[in-house]
């Protein structure tokens, strides 16, 4: 096995009583020192996995590996995870300190050890002083850091985060994106973050996992998922999006709306049926006769950094376009768009 | 608003007039409840010189201690039991648990009564302490459990994930953030065996009696105004409780971080 | 099942004083006072004299709850009107804790024939009249005794009540007293509930109360079964009346609903 794989999901599929799988036949690598993001919408068996590599629960079938060692039935506190729990999990009736000495006291480590390693752990998250606070004195950012330190002070292989920023508001969850990028730089530790926030894990991650019905669709950079969705959901799941269907006439030449366009796609059967993907920032506004659509502006709003605007092509096709440029509603303007702009993907099954 | 003032005013009225009554008699040379002639501590004296008294009085209070500090222990394991038992399970214990806080006392006294005769227990002081811990247990489980309850599981993970084994989640986790219900518990279970009447009544043999078994007798006796005394004295002696309880709540709650 | 032996004394608990005692209680009611097997109990239960006191003990225990509830429920929601209502809750609650035999013998001196409230009485020209040993004394000491325990829940219920909904009602044009009866009241219902329940049980079973206050005029089912286990010895008869009363006891739990177990406090 590469040494570089620090976490591997053999065929694991979780199942509760007679229900659907939550999680059905998943198998994947985890390496050291990557900061890995699941991300889907909620059931889609995220924090199922989650909860499998802490060993709060076992998978029903398949294995999973821990540095090559089957762990399907190690209990959690055997464990060299830790865990970020969405509502932090912090124990109320423990101060700061105690909370994150907590892990230490329990392994017996001396007193003098416990108390360096919880001021570093704590100066990590920036909360030098705050040793003696009880845990409802503290705002929600700083229990979030609270949290952080007293999982990262027992020094785990892996640092398991679920959700731990959907509390938090707009702006301190931007900030915390930040930092918790750059504590897993400083820690060189691997992080298994999980967020149905599709902007989340496009900011923060080394790879990211897209979790649908308990099946991983993609996996790959955020790059990669984000400029190539292999198909409908991950597109859609990634970002507003124009997803319509098209025919894929020959290698670079797809149609769609009526029209036929050159794009970079290839390997397709021809005559193909496909979902065709154009990010609304990739539509520039311009006349209807330069433009290489025609479309009839529906509605516009004004979103601070762009206006969007959501218009309606001759056949009836929804085209969202983010532009700096205002619109009338009911003017008739034109699109232009880059081959590259155009995304073809295979049509998924059942839609 | 004013009548409103009224009504309340006249609801605590009502409510505190027979308590300061019984006070203000038990301060009446005169002997009964209705002529006040002059002041005299000469009741309390009786009530202090009364030997026999003075013995019920410790063993209603050896008996409500030991009964709630058992009933206490029994009860949190109980609680602990239920919460982690299967949902199914949940609500069968549940119903079993509250029997004996719905059942009317003369029948928990009787059904007892049945079952210490055919156990072969004697009447008088294990009886009643048995009895006392059986009808405080379930009290001590209903304070207990919705604390648990309230109590986010992600706790429990968060102590496992950091290394604690089943005992350390029990002592480190669980038992610290329920300590305010446990207090609670005992504080109720301690009030509920003072105060019980009916169950020690079918229970107590000839030799072993409670405050409130003594009362009643006198009580059934007519007017004595010892039994006023007592009753300042119990009084004050319950309101002390009042406040300690008080103060331990705030102090548990302040510590444990409730908002 | 291994996890759960740190509950072996609470399991102890149920088998023995939970459901031992029940089971008892309906094995006795089958003997006859000679100890054979007989359903003369049951026989004597449905004779005029055993019926006509199950429904006068349903009449007084109805009397109590109905009494209680009407002076309860205004007292409750005036008191979440007052500031400190924590305070006046407690002392709401603190004439509790003081010894109900105690509360009762205080009855014995107001109202006797010299007592406080004859004296009122006798002041404003009514003149003095026989209180003790009616039933109307009985009927008013165990509302006493029992307020309190209609008044926390309803409460409590008064409490949870999310505020923006009375205003809702207001803004979408109800008068107080509609806003009371289609919203307040409804949504309160469980403390109400909860309430009746507290009361009416005990209430069924009172029997130091009926000696010492109603002076024996009034026999409820629970003065009869203490009458059978420790006066008359008649064990079997008596545990026929605790079997009708644990039937009463089911049944009004059944009407009350006893969803909220669990969390009440």
């Amino acid at each position: 096995m590469d040494d570089r794989v620090i976490i591997r999901f053999n065929h694991v599929t979780k199942q509760y009583d007679d229900d659907l799988p939550v999680l059905d036949d998943v198998s994947f690598d985890i390496e050291r020192g990557k900061f890995y993001t699941l991300l889907g919408p909620s059931g889609c068996g995220k924090t199922t996995i989650l909860r499998l590599i802490a060993g709060f629960i076992e998978p029903t079938k398949g294995d999973i590996y821990f540095h090559g060692q089957r762990i399907n039935h190690v209990p959690s506190n055997k464990r060299r995870v830790n865990t970020v729990f969405q509502d932090y999990a912090l124990f109320p009736h423990l101060n700061v300190f105690e909370n994150v000495a907590f892990g230490l006291r329990i392994k017996k480590i001396p007193k003098a050890d416990i108390e360096r390693k919880v001021k570093e752990a704590l100066r990590f998250v920036n909360l030098e002083g705050y040793e003696q606070r009880a845990i409802h004195e503290m705002s929600g950012g700083q229990r979030q850091r609270v949290a952080i330190a007293r999982a990262i002070v027992n020094e785990p292989d892996v640092l398991l985060l679920d959700e731990p920023l959907s509390a938090l508001d707009l702006k301190l969850r931007t900030e915390m994106q930040y930092e918790l990028r750059e504590l897993q730089r400083r820690l060189g530790i691997t992080f298994i973050f999980v967020t149905h926030d599709q902007e989340e894990a496009l900011a923060m991650s080394d790879e990211i996992f897209v979790l649908n019905k308990g099946k991983i669709e993609q996996r790959g950079t955020p790059k990669d998922i984000y400029d190539e969705p292999v198909n409908r959901f991950v597109a859609d799941f990634i970002g507003e999006s124009n997803i319509i269907v098209g025919t894929m006439i020959d290698d670079f030449v797809v149609e769609f709306a009526n029209q036929q366009f050159t794009c970079v796609d290839y390997g397709f059967s021809k005559n193909e049926q496909v979902d065709i993907v154009i990010r609304p920032e990739d539509l520039e506004l311009t006349t209807a006769e330069l433009g290489k659509l025609r479309v009839r502006v529906d509605s516009v709003l004004f979103r601070g950094v762009h206006y969007e605007l959501c218009c309606y092509d001759a056949y009836g096709n929804e085209w969202l376009v983010h532009s700096t440029k205002k619109a009338e509603i009911g003017e008739e303007i034109g699109l232009h768009f880059e081959p590259e702009a155009i995304h073809v993907m295979k049509r998924s099954g059942g839609e | 608003m004013k009548v409103a003032r009224l009504y309340l005013a006249f609801v605590f009225f009502v409510l505190y007039m027979p308590i300061f009554y019984l006070i203000y008699y038990s301060f009446n040379s005169g002997g009964t409840m209705h002529h006040f002639e002059s002041f005299t501590l000469d009741w309390y004296k009786d009530v202090f010189d009364d030997t026999r008294l003075l013995v019920i009085v410790l063993h209603t209070v050896i008996v409500a201690l030991l009964s709630s500090s058992l009933a206490t222990i029994i009860g949190v394991l109980g609680a602990i039991a239920i919460y982690y038992a299967k949902h199914r399970w949940k609500q069968t214990l549940l119903t079993l648990n509250n029997i004996l806080i719905v059942s009317p006392d003369v029948i928990i006294g009787a059904s007892f009564l049945i079952l210490f005769t055919i156990a072969g227990i004697q009447l008088g002081f294990t009886s009643v302490l048995l009895s006392h811990i059986a009808f405080s247990i379930p009290i001590v489980v209903l304070m207990v459990l919705p604390k648990l309850q309230e109590m986010s599981p992600t706790l429990i993970d968060a102590a496992r994930d950091l290394g604690a084994n089943e005992w350390n989640v029990l002592t480190k986790v669980v038992l610290p953030y329920v300590t305010p219900g446990i207090f609670a518990g005992f504080f109720m279970a301690l009030t509920y065996s003072l105060d019980d009447f009916a169950v020690t009544f079918f229970v107590t043999g000839n030799g072993f009696s409670t405050l409130s078994v003594e009362i009643y007798s006198r009580a059934r006796q007519g007017i004595s105004l010892s039994v006023n005394a007592l009753s300042t004295l119990l009084f004050l002696f319950t309101l002390l409780l009042v406040v300690v309880y008080y103060i331990i709540t705030q102090r548990t709650s302040a510590k444990g971080g409730q908002k | 099942m291994r996890r759960y032996a740190y509950a072996v004394p609470y399991w102890l608990w149920i088998a023995l004083f939970v459901i031992a005692p029940i089971i008892l209680i309906v094995y006795y009611s089958f003997f006859d006072i000679e100890g054979r097997f007989s359903l003369v109990n049951y026989e004597t239960f449905f004779t005029p004299v055993y019926l006509r006191m199950t429904v006068n003990s349903f009449w007084y225990a109805f009397l109590i709850t109905a009494c209680s509830l009407l002076i309860a429920y205004p007292t409750a929601y005036l008191l979440t009107k007052t500031k400190h209502k924590q305070l006046w809750l407690l002392l709401i609650i603190l004439p509790t804790w003081v010894n109900l035999l105690l509360k009762a013998y205080a009855f014995l001196g107001l109202f006797g024939t010299y007592g406080a409230v004859n004296a009122l009485l006798e002041a404003i020209g009514i003149g003095t009249k026989q209180l003790l040993f009616t039933d109307f004394s009985f009927v008013f000491v165990s509302v006493y005794i029992f307020i309190p325990f209609m008044i926390l829940p309803i409460f409590n219920a008064l409490e949870k009540l999310n505020h923006s909904l009375i205003d809702a009602a207001r803004d979408l044009g109800a008068s107080e007293w509609t806003t009371f009866r289609r919203v307040i009241f409804p949504l309160t219902l469980d403390g109400v509930k909860a309430g009746c329940q507290a009361v009416f049980i005990p209430s069924l079973s009172l029997f130091m109360l009926t000696r010492l206050i109603a002076g024996n005029r009034v026999i409820t089912l629970g003065t009869a079964v203490e009458q059978h286990f420790l006066v008359t010895q008649n064990w079997g008869m008596g545990a026929t009346i605790a079997v009708f009363l644990m039937i009463a006891m089911a049944g009004i739990m059944a009407i009350t609903g006893n969803k909220k177990w669990g969390v009440r406090q």
